[in-house]
């Protein structure tokens, strides 16, 4: 029997040693879950999106820190009311199959894109332009159908990122398993869930990129995804759980790579719905978190203060001063609004380990003011139907509802409208707060008629105070991302809402 | 291939006159890896009741100035990630663990049962309506019966020891329905035909006695089983509804913390095994304690 | 034999169906809408309204089922909602790994447990049999992502020895089909144990045993024929949970199989996999308890089948 174990072990060892070793230069990324396509203009999840960033790029991108900058366009142009951009494009550039990029590319992409009957489920980033024209071949203008001031920030996102054209005449809807773009890494396989690309040789950018070839590997675990760093098969990993940064400290091999984002965290509380209805209630439940004891023990400090319902990251961003904890304060508002004695409700939120152990802790907080949480946690579907699917709002079971959000456009106006604006409520966004507040929405409605960043900056200036002081939640934090990576690799970056740029990777 | 011989004539005279519970008392005794197991587990149930007595501190407190400390004087299986003391978690987490590993059994154990009764006596179209049902069950992937339990019920432990029943009543059901199939040839029953017992009764009072020495190896066995499902179901998000200190809820949320503090996973862990491990060697000197000519599966 | 074998054959097809209706209704009884799942954290709900046209979802439900099961008749199990591919590439490209690791963890784990079962029946009450059994009861014990993780955290990390994880060279089979197999192994050692034993005790065996070395050595073999069909019907029953892909294993060492599949799929309500996924399961399983049936009449001769 022995024997037997002996000789299994001896041939795996055998086996393993003789799989080629890392040629010079592939890099290995663990990701977390599994990919869901790579047709930028088809896929939601920011995982799908930052693996088809490797091949495919837009007009417009984020840089390293979720500047917008442009990618394939040189510059652009918008009239004051914001119903008409030209945008010039990139010249000279062309994608991994040959075909030259120009305006007529860009005008067949937002076209799909933009058209109803194929269902592409971004067609939301480009279906208010009623008109693409290309000027000439590097020039293209779109006409809105009405103003739209955070246009080139829905151009910026990956769901509007450029196919070559033969391909999407090629393949039709499987571009999403054969994506060609004018990205650093061409396209090579992806099966179950392991993505490679290789280097662009082509690529129009001078001196990039800089490794053979890329590889992304889904590990769902969180320990098996840190295990593989640590045994040097992959070079790259995210996220990193907050609570495992210490074992990656203590490796001399590895880095940790740690980002201020524009991730919120907060606790949305149905202002629609007794006793949270009561504006008292609502700041006592803000006096009775503790945020730091919040960051420190559900994020292992990874966790920065809110001070506007605007991450600091995002543009138009205004401070509004830090909610103090004050358990006294919080038993007074709280005996003032007719509860003295606390009162029982209910905090929904994913049941991911973060969330379970976030709802815990809220548990704990709240208790000291005798408000009796009860804890549950929710399986997405579920959540699917109790939280965001509900048609109206007296219907909704929702009291307390613990998340976060990142505005993937990368705009002020993806923050505010879905989780403020008065006419976003589920089920048609994410206001789960049910909070409706005519100067918040006045400031929502302004800012996003206007291409002028003076005007947009004083109306969501205006909109921020309106929400801040209204405590429609409990500000918790903004998160800090944790990645970690092997010393070796210089020039990959972790992005503020939760991306991958690995456009600059150099493995040594 | 399922004739069963019930009395063994080879036995002297002296043996004959001992009652069933004294022969099984005799032979289990011997068991000592069982027997062991069983005053480990009578010993358990005496600490889960007496949890709230005996816990050193409040399961749910927390202590945020010490979180993550490891095995002391004062914490001696260390603090969680609340700075919540562990040894107190898993001593009120015990009556929680066997209440699951316990009602998921029965619920699932008494269903089983049934169709397996229903299924060994009457036969014909009962039995294969049955056996296909529990095939589907065997079939279905119990975690996605599992998501649709707590899905349609919602999260907590009440919900966890459903979806958990659901695992053990295909198995009850082929147990008891191969013994059933044995027993109601068996001499006695036929006797108990000939004078017009009724169905109901011939079913409960002369077959599901001689089924149930199976049963209860079976139900030991599974005990452990559930428990271990329970953990799973943690592993997956479905779990147990915090704060509840139940071992698998716990296990599954130290699992972020091996390599940093190992003792949030161990104690939880060591508490999951041995209670496991004595439920099983329960049932293995059960079993060899009972007719073993009655325990196949 | 041979007419026995089609009657089975034909049987499953009633089976099926069933199976289709069962978990037809099963998954839409699924609380969660699989557009909103498919379309995104932040979708608007017009995102949404446009997913479900594309993905059939706003027909009524019959009609649903209706072309369901027509087109797995033309052999077309759909197309997942999630990664709009066809399904039965989804779980064609995942079906070999789940199928290796079951077929690995359960060869060693049936050998070992074979080992450890006989050797405890032989020395029945002795320190090899309570050995044997404490060694083969601890692997039931345990909660198998605990295992997995620390023998990820012993073998990998610290001494280097195997992959973490990921599917790839047979080096890549060394923990998981060990994480996987030693619930299999304790399950054999126990059943191999017990029904040796019992076996042993029969009248015959008995008689035998008092009689010459070779008259012995017949009887064993007699023995090892009647103890092998509960042991083979329990190593189908494990084969066949096996199949199905353990979530748990799959998960902790990422192995592209089946399970993970399953588990995806039911977080995003990707009904289409989710169906297919368990036609799949009850079809192995049936194939599997037809086999053990064949298996029975040739190990016993005395077993017939009309």
């Amino acid at each position: 029997m022995f024997n037997f174990t002996k000789l299994v072990v001896a041939g795996a060892l055998l086996l393993s040693v003789s799989t080629p070793a890392l040629a010079a230069k592939d890099l290995v990324v663990g990701v977390p879950d599994n990919l869901t396509g790579l047709d930028p203009h088809n896929v939601n999840d920011t995982l799908s999106q930052s693996a088809s960033r490797l091949i495919l790029q837009g007009l417009f991108g984020f840089d390293k820190d979720m500047k917008l900058v442009p990618v394939l366009a040189e510059s652009y142009e918008a009239n004051p009311d914001a119903t008409e951009f030209t945008i010039r494009l990139r010249k000279n550039v062309k994608f991994h199959d040959g075909t030259p990029f120009n305006a007529q590319a860009v005008k067949i992409n937002f076209e799909r894109l933009a058209n109803p009957e194929n269902r592409l489920s971004r067609a939301s980033l480009v279906n208010m332009v009623s008109q693409f024209t290309v000027v000439d071949d590097s020039t293209v203008k779109l006409t809105l159908k009405e103003p739209f001031g955070a246009m080139i920030n829905n151009l910026a996102h990956p769901g509007a990122m450029i196919h070559s054209p033969a391909a999407i005449e090629k393949y039709g809807k499987e571009v999403n398993r054969n994506p060609v773009g004018t990205g650093p890494y061409k396209f090579v396989s992806w099966q179950a869930d392991t993505l490679k690309v290789a280097k662009n040789e082509n690529y129009w950018k001078q001196g990039l990129p800089k490794v053979d070839s890329v590889t992304l590997r889904s590990v769902p675990e969180n320990g098996s995804r840190l295990a593989m760093l640590q045994a040097g098969e992959a070079q790259f990993i995210y996220p990193l759980p907050p609570e495992m940064m210490s074992v990656a400290e203590k490796s001399p091999k590895l880095d940790i790579i740690s980002k201020p984002s524009i991730v919120t965290w907060y606790v949305a509380m149905n202002n629609m719905k007794k006793p949270f209805n009561d504006l008292r209630v609502r700041q006592a439940l803000n006096y009775a978190v503790d945020k730091r004891a919040y960051a420190k023990i559900v994020y292992n400090g990874n966790m920065d203060p809110m001070d506007s319902v605007v991450p600091p990251g995002l543009p138009f961003y205004v401070k509004q001063g830090e909610w103090p904890y004050d358990v006294a304060k919080a038993k007074e508002l709280l005996k003032e609004a007719g509860y003295p004695d606390g009162f029982e409700t209910e905090i929904f939120a994913g049941n991911s380990t973060t969330s379970i152990r976030a709802m815990q802790f809220l548990q704990q907080q709240l208790a000291q003011v005798n408000v009796k949480l009860k804890v549950t946690p929710l399986e997405a579907g579920v959540a699917a139907q109790k939280i965001w699917s509900v048609s109206k709002p007296e219907d909704t079971t929702v009291q307390l509802y613990y998340g976060g959000w990142s505005a993937s456009t990368g705009d002020t106006d993806w923050q505010l409208r879905p989780l403020l604006f008065g006419e976003s409520f589920p089920p048609k966004m994410f206001n789960v707060a049910y909070f409706s507040n005519p100067e918040a929405d006045a400031g929502i409605k302004a800012g996003i008629a206007t291409a002028d960043n003076e005007k947009r900056a004083e109306a969501y200036k205006k909109a921020q105070e309106a929400a801040w002081k209204n405590a429609p939640w409990i500000y918790l934090g903004v998160e800090r991302l944790l990645a970690a990576k092997s010393k070796s690799l210089s020039g990959a970056y972790y992005l503020p809402d939760r991306g991958i740029l690995l456009e600059e990777a150099d493995l040594n | 291939m399922t004739s069963v011989v019930l009395s063994s004539t080879s036995k002297p005279a002296a043996e004959r006159i001992r009652t069933p519970w004294s022969e099984f008392w005799r032979k289990f005794r011997r068991q000592r890896l069982a027997v062991a197991s069983g005053v480990f587990l009578l010993l358990l149930v005496v600490v889960a009741l007496l949890a709230p007595w005996i816990a050193p501190y409040d399961p749910a407190t927390p202590d945020y100035e010490h979180i993550l400390e490891g095995p002391s004087w004062l914490h001696w299986a260390g603090t969680d990630d609340y700075g919540r003391d562990i040894l107190s978690r898993i001593i009120h987490g015990a009556g929680i663990s066997l209440m699951v590993g316990f009602l998921a059994v029965t619920v699932g154990g008494i269903v089983g049962i049934v169709m397996g009764l229903l299924s060994g006596f009457y036969e014909g179209w009962i039995d294969r309506i049955i056996m296909r049902i529990c095939d589907v069950l065997l079939a279905f992937p119990g975690i996605l019966l599992a998501i649709g339990i707590v899905a349609i019920l919602g999260p907590g432990v009440e919900n966890v020891i459903w979806a958990v029943a659901v695992f053990s009543i295909p198995v009850f059901a082929r147990l008891v329905r191969g013994s059933t199939l044995a027993l109601k040839r068996a001499v006695y029953v036929d006797a108990a035909r000939a004078i017009g017992v009724r169905n109901i009764i011939l079913m409960v009072r002369h077959i599901l006695p001689g089924a149930l020495p199976s049963v209860i190896v079976y139900f030991s066995m599974r005990f452990g089983t559930s428990i271990l499902t329970a953990a799973s179901l943690s592993f997956i998000g479905l779990g147990a509804q915090p704060p509840t200190p139940e071992w698998g809820a716990m296990l599954s949320a130290g699992r972020s913390f091996i390599g940093v503090a190992d003792h949030l996973t161990f104690f939880p862990g060591l508490a999951i095994f041995v209670t496991v491990l004595a439920f099983n060697l329960l049932g293995d000197g059960l079993r060899d304690a009972l007719d073993p000519k009655l325990s196949q599966v | 034999m041979f007419r026995y074998l089609i009657n089975r054959l034909l049987g499953i097809l009633p089976v099926l169906l069933l199976v289709s209706v069962l978990v037809f209704a099963f998954v839409h009884l699924l609380p969660g809408d699989p557009a909103r799942l498919v379309a995104g954290q932040d979708a608007t709900d017009r995102d949404i309204a446009a997913v479900r046209a594309a993905l059939g979802l706003d027909r009524p439900l019959w009609e649903q089922y209706v072309t369901y099961v027509s087109n797995i008749l033309h052999g077309d199990f759909g197309i997942s909602l999630k990664t709009r591919r066809a399904v039965s590439e989804e779980i064609g490209e995942r079906f070999f790994p789940t199928f290796w690791l079951t077929l690995i963890s359960m060869a060693w784990a049936t050998l070992f447990g074979l080992v450890i079962g006989v050797s405890s029946a032989v020395r029945r009450g002795r320190w090899q049999d309570h050995g044997g059994m404490l060694v083969a009861v601890s692997g039931i014990s345990l909660p198998s992502f605990w295992l997995g993780l620390l023998l990820i955290d012993w073998f990998s990390v610290r001494l280097g020895w195997f992959p973490t994880s990921g599917y790839g060279t047979l080096a890549h089979f060394v923990l998981p089909s060990i994480t996987l197999g030693v619930g299999v192994a304790a399950v054999m050692a126990r059943f191999t144990r017990s029904s040796f034993i019992e076996i042993a005790r029969e009248d015959y065996i008995r008689t035998a045993r008092a009689k010459g070395a070779f008259e012995r050595f017949v009887v064993w073999k007699h023995v090892l024929r009647n103890a092998l069909i509960p042991i083979i019907t329990m190593v189908g029953l494990q084969f066949g949970f096996l199949l199905g892909g353990s979530i748990v294993v799959e998960t902790v060492f990422a192995w592209p199989g089946l399970g993970r599949l399953l588990v995806d799929s039911v977080s995003y309500r990707d009904y289409p996999v989710i169906q297919a996924e368990i036609l799949l399961f009850s079809l192995e399983f049936i194939l599997i308890n037809l086999i053990v049936d064949v298996l029975y009449a040739l190990v016993n001769p005395e077993i017939r089948y009309r």
